[in-house]
């Protein structure tokens, strides 16, 4: 009895070890596939117009995804798309004409996925009592810009699309948070931003007494895509699943904050204590026209047509002198990973 | 010397703190500085209730953590280097130009290939605090050996003393003074290395809370995070002057 107890014993043990071991890997292996790692790389700062990203970590729209989503903050297109080159990060925000940018110096193992913005976000700000009302009575005057911007980039083509002189406006690169206290002293006559940043803009200019005014460079004739979802080639290659989740998730992301850019701003706040809400939301509510418009509507959300794809090349080969033929801009999408 | 002279002979560095305060307060409220410019004293001091406090410790150590992991790294490699270059004069030749190389590069300028190169994380800032800090403790330590007085070094050789205890014994004591000065510059760039790094990618830490707030014009929030690096660096400071006390209080004497 003693033996058939022990061996009663020992086989019981077996089971619940087996059992254990057993739930343990079910238990990792479920974990494993609830928890598919992505790190995204933002093209700058946390701020409003990247609200969608944080909203769909807090809101759960990854989590549901099986997504485990860390968030790192850029600085700049070009920085986003080479740390996703480098394996630093497997998807990112990145202006689309920093990738053609790159692929017509060589390429890089990038591509984007999803179109953001269909409309891009460079904008004239100024001030009312500038004298400045569009682009021909901004001639003569003088106009801000950061060091390193794409919208530097394609401000000379803007202005010979609309017939005006490059030379007849007088440049002046500074520092991107030295642009807004140089308007609001008058030291400038206008700056060169995205139309997402003007909420802070709109702030240093209330604090001067003055009010802003925006001219928005597709108003002038830019179009093209502007901010896009890029991904790694390794990450298109060896995990396309949780890529294509990952794209469908972001999609719900902004389809949320752009119906709630308060929330959305919240979501921020909840990751990042020293953003403000109230800026934030409003840079969020900036950049909707940019994400909602005909565009999307004609050709669905995140969509990336060969028209406007081709229209966006032209003016990056414009603005960096470029040969047209140098990108075939087909070449660096990928839209098998938007959700119908 | 009256009590009020002794009293202002040992705080006048806080005194002309205090002062230099109310002259800035006041300026910024006569003359109506703009806020966006130049924050007024009382509007950074407000600045510090906008975060939590959790929030201020976390940046502090996120910049106080790099900047101590660069200079030990730093430490740990420039005292073997001098210690090289000191004992072997082919040594010198081949090191002293890759030292000169290094310290002529604007580290801030490589600062971004360092970080694609070595990815994502803490890593890549401790090699930029690194190199940024730890060239003057090569040259203060290898000057320090070389000035050991011949005397101490012949009777050592002498009494057949072998080389490292040459080193241990009669050298690096010797060298203590100059080695502990070379720290304390090298603690307080390894503050300037950790924000160098944090300019070029971070999450956290007062580089990038100074870069954030700048990005949204909060410069009030900026000076409230360069107030807590100034005070990070000063503590290090004060924190290796200590050590210096109480490991080798005679060093101090000397030094």
């Amino acid at each position: 009895m003693p033996l058939l107890r022990t061996s009663l014993s020992r086989k019981h043990t077996t089971i619940a070890l087996s059992w254990l071991a057993g739930s343990l890997l079910m238990g990792a292996g479920l974990s494993a596939q609830a928890a598919d790692h992505v790190s995204v790389q933002l093209d700058w700062l946390p701020a409003g117009d990247k609200a969608f990203i944080y909203a769909g970590v807090k809101e759960g729209f990854y989590s549901k995804a099986g997504l485990d989503v860390t968030i790192r903050p850029g600085r700049g297109s070009s920085d986003a798309v080479t740390q996703i080159a480098s394996g630093n990060a497997d998807v990112g925000t990145a202006g689309i004409s920093s990738l053609m940018q790159a692929a017509a110096e060589g390429g890089v193992p990038v591509k984007a996925v999803m179109s953001i913005y269909t409309k891009q976000p460079d904008a004239v700000l100024t001030y009312e009592g500038s004298g400045i009302t569009d682009l021909n009575s901004a001639i003569g005057k003088k106009i801000a810009m950061p060091t390193f911007s794409s919208s530097n980039d394609i401000w000379p083509a803007v202005l010979q699309h609309n017939n005006i002189s490059p030379g007849s406006i007088t440049e002046i690169k500074t520092d991107p948070s030295g642009m807004a206290p140089m308007l609001a002293q008058g030291r400038v006559d206008m700056t060169l931003n995205w139309v997402t940043q003007s909420p802070q803009i709109e702030d240093v200019l209330t604090q001067a007494g003055k009010k802003m005014v925006t001219l928005p460079l597709s108003d002038y004739g830019l179009e093209g895509y502007g901010l896009a979802l890029m991904a790694s080639q390794k990450m298109i290659s060896q995990r396309p699943d949780v890529l294509k989740r990952f794209v469908k998730a972001t999609q719900q992301a902004i389809a949320f904050s752009t119906e709630h850019p308060d929330k959305a701003a919240e979501d921020v706040l909840k990751a990042v204590p020293e953003a403000d809400v109230a800026v934030m939301t409003k840079q969020m509510s900036n950049s909707i026209p940019l994400i909602n418009n005909e565009i999307s509507t004609r050709d669905g959300m995140g969509a990336f047509t060969p028209s406007l794809l081709s229209t966006t090349w032209q003016w990056v080969a414009r603005s960096m002198d470029l040969k047209a033929d140098a990108v075939d801009p087909q070449s660096i999408v990928d839209t098998r990973f938007i959700g119908e | 010397m009256s009590m009020l002279r002794r009293f202002g002979y040992r705080y006048a560095s806080f005194l002309v703190f205090i002062l230099m305060v109310i002259v800035w307060e006041g300026a910024c409220d006569l003359l109506k500085v703009p806020p966006y410019i130049l924050p007024a004293p009382s509007a950074i001091a407000k600045a510090f209730t906008t975060l939590p406090l959790q929030r201020w410790l976390q940046h502090s150590w996120a910049t106080i953590e790099v900047a101590l992991l660069g200079f030990i790294m730093a430490t740990i490699i420039a005292v073997p280097l001098a210690i090289a270059i000191t004992r072997s004069k082919l040594a010198s030749r081949i090191i002293m130009p890759w030292l000169i190389v290094i310290q002529s590069t604007p580290i801030v300028a490589i600062a971004p290939i360092i970080v694609v190169t070595l990815g994502a994380g803490t890593f890549p800032r401790v090699v930029i605090t690194t190199l940024i800090s730890f060239f003057p403790i090569v040259v203060s330590t290898a000057t320090g050996l070389a000035s050991v007085p011949e005397e101490y070094t012949e009777l050592s050789r002498s009494l057949r003393a072998p080389q490292s205890r040459e080193y241990w014994q009669i050298r690096m004591p010797y060298t203590l003074p100059y080695i502990f000065s070379a720290l304390r510059v090298a603690i307080t760039l390894s503050i300037v290395g950790a924000v160098v790094a944090e300019f070029v990618a971070a999450e956290h830490g007062l580089g990038y809370l100074i870069l954030f707030s700048t990005s949204s014009f909060k410069i009030a929030t900026a000076f409230a995070a360069l107030m807590l690096l100034i005070m990070s660096s000063l503590l290090l400071y004060g924190a290796l002057t200590v050590l210096q006390r109480r490991l080798f209080p005679w060093s101090e004497q000397r030094n």
